[in-house]
């Protein structure tokens, strides 16, 4: 009986404790990895620097003209003709007409009283489309 | 004598010492804390504009301004309101601090009317920034369908 006990008592009661490091360790490395900060998103714009403006024959230009109900005007250079397109569709009219010409450049000329939300669908369309060429303005200014 | 020359080496210790690991393990725990930047003001409640081809703006925390503007037309830098006239004055000194490197995240209301954005464009070119972006929520299928 009391060889018995005497033998139960070598048993440690502690908990191991050489290995926390590496558990510790693992813990961090695993956390590093898999932590993802929110990245700010968006269009990529550059701005013309001031008092430089370029002249752009007018067979260069596509004028897309927001309308404060976000339907675009689409006209072609100096053709007189226009087209009521959605703001969608920029995409399919711009790659249409930068395959013919590929000087193209897109003139956006937002109404004054038209909300944001219309200038950033036809910007989203013209970066989907891959037009670098955008230039922003305001309807109503020269 | 062979047998001596084997004890010897045998004193040699294979153990990695372990002794400097924790110093190790605050020295890179004191770096990332040190070199880790946050974005220095508080999100202002919008409405964002969603895009599809809204792509992450890879540019280092630290050299990209927030400009927010709510629906009203008001524009905040830094959680404070700025006249839109004095926007320019407010930017150029920031922008000339970056040298030339700073981005400016534009982060406008959907529903902004956009002669509001017009001036801040024009604002913004007055201080000389050049790069811009228009921040969005990257467009999904299911925001595509509700809208």
């Amino acid at each position: 009986m009391a060889i018995l006990n005497q033998k139960k008592s070598k048993v440690s009661d502690e908990i191991p404790t050489s290995s926390m490091a590496d558990i510790a360790f693992l813990l961090l490395i695993f956390f590093l990895v898999t932590t993802v900060f929110p990245k700010d998103k968006g269009l990529s714009v550059v701005l013309p620097e001031e008092g430089v403006t370029a002249q752009v024959p007018q067979k260069n230009i596509l004028h897309l003209i927001i309308q404060p109900n976000c339907m675009v005007r689409v006209k072609h250079g100096e053709a007189a003709q226009e087209q009521i397109e959605q703001p969608a569709d920029v995409q399919g009219v711009w790659r249409q007409t930068v395959a013919d010409n590929p000087n193209l450049i897109a003139a956006v000329k937002t109404d004054p009283n038209a909300p944001y939300k219309c200038m950033m669908a036809v910007l989203d369309a013209l970066k989907l489309a891959n037009a670098d060429r955008i230039s922003l303005q305001m309807l109503g200014e020269k | 004598m062979a047998k001596g020359g084997f004890q010897k080496r045998s004193k040699a210790s294979s153990a990695i010492p372990t002794s400097s690991l924790a110093d190790m393990a605050f020295l890179l725990l004191i770096f990332f804390m040190v070199t880790t930047t946050f974005p220095n003001d508080k999100p202002r409640r919008i409405n964002w504009v969603e895009a599809k081809a809204a792509q992450k703006t890879s540019v280092k925390q630290k050299n990209i301004l927030n400009v927010w503007m709510q629906k009203d037309g008001s524009v905040y830098i830094n959680d404070q309101k700025w006249p839109m006239e004095e926007v320019h004055q407010y930017v150029a000194p920031i922008y000339a601090k970056s040298a030339k490197h700073l981005v400016i995240d534009v982060r406008g209301d959907r529903d902004v009317p956009y002669r509001f954005m017009d001036q801040l464009q024009k604002q913004l070119v007055a201080a000389g920034v050049v790069r811009v972006v228009f921040g969005a929520k990257l467009e999904t299928q299911t925001q595509r369908e509700r809208r």
